[in-house]
């Protein structure tokens, strides 16, 4: 299971929260220590857009938090999968501070931790345990390729409908968590 | 040189799962939805995950968080080990078989002295299908009364629906979705509430349907389908009465079907012959140009389901409004028809019979309706209580309920966790989790299947069946009437009710997804109930108006119980629960994750909040003229104006340490005689900085 994308679809996400306890369950995070943080997001335009934020980590092409480590405790593997190896963690937090998706967190014990894309289940080629879960297929995983020309098909199928969509992760910054929006 | 160390540190924060153990298959006995479970058990057979069964054909896999949360109650610091007595207001632990003596002492004694009327069950979490069927000879030998979940859930559509068609249950399987053209979802946020099972609206949509949510919140549900239509808190029923007259007159009913397996056609057209859409759209708020063009679209596309939720039927006017829409399901033919029909979480399949030698049926003395319980509480007609489940949070104006329950002389609870109903028991006992009990399970698609039990039952806790039955050998009835196990229970029920026989445990083991009922003696199944057009009623047709206890009339929900008699200018706002995903009951709330997921909140409309002079996050005091209760406010363009909502589940011993929201309604049920309500009420609110507290 190299090579793999995952998309979110916060248009089909009925924001159940399974991913996020499925999430807690399969890495066995306990209290206050989460990778996947689920809330409702609500605005006001010319109608009411509500959707369900899913914070987690990307997995960025070029991560910023591995450039910032100061220990190297971050890497970004040959498949995309960006992992943290806690125990080389000091705790300093700037990976928390540089990310511009709010994907590492701080955690209990004061280091940071986040999404491994449930590296420990890649190898035995089973989805992350968040997609498993997910009642409405708002979360998928797949090859790159199969994810992007899926998340381009419901883009348009929205907007067939008049909803427009906006597409992260796939233009100019390329991340291996593909996000749909509702604008 | 200093030192400085911090020794969390030496923690980990994450710890991947290694291997998933042995895994078993189970079914999730939270919302009546079914799901498929595969639970994974370590070599103490301890329960140490819940993932979804990616071969059980109704939810393929997919699971809401609930049932993982629950592994989290199984072994929490709350979860009860072993019998507990209470001593000068502390709880001693003490043997079952001290527990059993005690219990079985008091019962006899009230039993000869006050009668079978005296003692009472609040049976709504008894177990699964065999503790229930223990529960249920337990009661037949003593003549205890219990109340389960109906006076709390779904009373009134069981009622209305049994009058009608003359079974009270789902008509058709919601995977019948798939063959629908049009899906009406009323008052219904499935995508929270059977999550687990969505998928099949959307395999639905992508097959054709259109699907229609009336609700008057902008739900989750409503944003995934093709049609919203926001109406006034309470005013559905004027919506189905304007619907049944335009497909009436518009003659787009089914006349062959209306002709013969139908009664009351032509009073049900008088009925609503002056409910014309324009008086609708008045009531409702929802457009004429809406209310015309959904009839339109009911009288062009068949077959059609209809999904009704809590929304219509815990509220005080459920009654005519669920016989509103029902009746336009059946003047249109959409029943007995692939893909046509009711979808519902209620799914009785009848009571075994003679499972008692006539001779030692013993009646309950009294009989009371759940309003009247409260007053027999109170003047101590009450003796003895049997709780399995939790009355104190889950019944309405739960003040007069906790009180009522601590004036009893002996009460007795069979709890998994020290909830509030539990702290006033003199005697409490620890119950098996559904994890750790096998049995029937059956669910939103009409089948039945057989529950494994997976983990062994935390320390002493027992099941219902074995406790009832072991209570029975104490008390010196007949002990051979009770199953000593699941497997035999299922075995005394299936071949004591005509309309399961069919269904053994090794079919259900051996069919993934189970089998569908009723099923009788030749093991045919029944996917869908009246494929045959033959309705068990008196008349052997659809009795469209019921049986007349209920009339198709609408009433005002400001005019109905509960309301009525109250002056709007003292409570301007209405006030009502809805569901999220994480929570099922009081249950999850035991939770760690649950509970980081979910705090209580009320919904405000902005104008609302402005009108309030509160922001988010303020607290919010909200009364009732029952009880007062003060929560963080979130304010939302999804609600309409002038009605506040907020979630059903908190309670004090818990986590949480919220008063249960039930504080806050009145002892009412709507007039079908039904279930409590919890919606629509007149409540008044003002910002709690203001009060200067």
């Amino acid at each position: 299971m190299s090579n793999q994308s995952m998309l979110i679809d916060l248009t089909s996400c009925i924001g159940c929260k399974a991913c996020a306890v499925a999430c807690k369950q399969e890495n066995g995070l306990a209290a206050g220590n989460t990778f996947l943080k689920v809330w409702l997001k609500e605005y006001l335009k010319d109608k009411v857009v509500k959707y369900y934020v899913h914070q987690a980590c990307h997995h960025c092409n070029a991560p910023r938090c591995q450039a910032a480590c100061p220990v190297g405790a971050i890497e970004r593997r040959e498949d995309g999968v960006v992992v943290q190896d806690e125990d080389k963690c000091i705790g300093c937090q700037v990976c928390v501070t540089v990310c511009p998706y709010g994907g590492a967190k701080i955690m209990a014990n004061g280091k940071a931790g986040k999404c491994s894309f449930c590296k420990h289940r890649l190898k035995s080629g089973v989805p992350s345990a968040c997609v498993t879960v997910c009642p409405t297929q708002a979360r998928i995983m797949g090859g790159r390729e199969e994810i992007v020309r899926e998340a381009e098909r419901r883009k348009a199928e929205l907007l067939g409908k008049g909803c427009s969509t906006r597409l992260e992760g796939i233009n100019d910054i390329q991340t291996k968590v593909i996000y749909l929006l509702p604008e | 040189m200093g030192f400085y160390i911090r020794p969390q540190v030496l923690s980990h924060n994450s710890k991947p799962m290694a291997h998933h153990g042995d895994m078993r298959t189970s079914i999730c006995s939270l919302c009546n939805g079914g799901c498929g479970l595969k639970v994974s058990v370590d070599q103490s057979a301890k329960v140490q995950a819940v993932f979804g069964d990616p071969d059980n054909p109704y939810n393929k896999g997919k699971l809401c968080p609930k049932p993982m949360e629950i592994v989290q109650t199984l072994y929490g610091p709350d979860r009860v080990g072993y019998p507990l007595k209470k001593v000068n207001g502390q709880f001693v632990r003490i043997s079952w078989d001290e527990a059993l003596n005690i219990i079985a002492q008091k019962h006899l004694n009230y039993l000869n002295n006050d009668g079978s009327g005296s003692i009472v069950g609040f049976t709504s979490k008894i177990g699964g299908s065999y503790s229930k069927l223990a529960l249920s000879i337990f009661s037949e030998l003593t003549g205890m009364a219990n109340f389960g979940t109906g006076p709390i859930c779904y009373d009134s559509e069981e009622k209305v629906r049994k009058a009608m068609f003359g079974s009270g249950s789902a008509s058709t399987p919601l995977s019948d979705a798939i063959f629908a053209k049009l899906i009406l979802i009323i008052g219904n946020n499935c995508a929270q509430t059977k999550a687990g099972q969505f998928q099949w609206l959307q395999e639905a949509r992508r097959a054709g349907a259109k699907v229609v949510v009336i609700d008057p919140r902008y739900t989750e549900t409503a944003q995934q389908v093709d049609q919203f239509i926001q109406i006034k808190p309470g005013t559905d029923g004027a919506l189905g009465m304007a619907l049944l007259h335009l497909i009436i007159k518009n003659k787009q009913y089914d006349e062959e079907f209306v002709r013969e397996k139908t009664k009351d056609f032509d009073q049900l057209a008088k009925a609503v012959a002056d409910f014309t859409p324009e008086k609708a759209a008045q009531i409702t708020g929802v457009p004429q140009e809406v209310i015309e063009k959904l009839a339109r679209d009911l009288g062009t596309s068949r077959p059609a389901m209809l999904w009704p939720g809590r929304g219509i039927v815990c509220v005080n006017n459920a009654g005519s409004t669920l016989l509103a829409f029902e009746a336009l399901m059946a003047i249109l033919g959409n029943i007995g028809k692939p893909g046509s029909g009711i979808v519902s979480h209620i799914n009785g399949y009848g009571k075994a019979n003679n499972l008692v030698p006539p001779e030692a049926v013993v009646k309950p003395h009294r009989k009371r309706n759940a309003q009247e319980l409260y007053q027999a509480l109170e003047e101590g007609e009450i003796k003895m209580l049997y709780i399995a489940g939790n009355p104190c949070a889950n019944w309405p104006d739960s003040n007069r309920m906790s009180k009522g329950i601590a004036g009893v002389d002996f009460v007795v609870c069979h709890t998994l966790v020290l909830d509030d109903s539990a702290m006033l028991a003199d005697i409490v006992l620890p119950a098996v989790h559904w994890l750790e009990e096998s049995g029937m399970q059956a669910g939103i698609n009409r089948v039945m299947q057989w529950k494994e039990k997976t983990g062994e039952p935390y320390a002493e806790a027992k099941s219902g069946g074995d406790f009832f039955r072991q209570l029975a050998s104490k008390m010196g009835l007949p002990v051979s009437c009770f199953p000593d196990n699941p497997e035999e229970a299922w075995e005394l029920e299936r071949t004591h009710n005509p309309a399961i026989v069919g269904i053994t445990v090794e079919r259900m083991r051996q069919t993934p997804g189970g089998v569908h009922y009723p099923c009788p003696e030749n093991g045919e199944e029944s996917v869908r109930l009246f494929a045959n057009a033959v309705f068990p009623t008196a008349s052997g047709k659809i009795e469209l108006l019921g049986d007349k206890r209920v009339e198709l009339k609408y009433s005002d929900p400001l005019e109905a119980p509960g309301n009525a008699g109250m002056l709007q200018t003292e409570y301007p706002y209405l006030f009502s629960t809805v569901k999220v995903a994480a929570h099922y009951h009081t249950e999850c709330q035991y939770s760690e994750w649950a509970r980081e997921l979910e705090k209580p909140y009320v919904e405000l409309h902005p104008l609302t909040a402005v009108e309030l002079e509160v922001t988010d996050g303020e607290e919010l005091r909200i009364e009732t003229a029952t009880g007062s209760l003060v929560l963080p406010v979130r304010i939302t363009h999804t609600v309409p104006r002038n009605v506040l909502f907020t979630q059903p589940y908190y309670t004090m011993k818990s986590g949480y340490e919220t008063l249960p929201v039930n504080s806050l309604f009145p002892v009412a049920c709507d007039q079908a005689g039904g279930n409590f309500v919890n919606k629509n009420i007149l409540c008044r609110a003002y910002a709690e900085r203001r009060l200067g507290r």
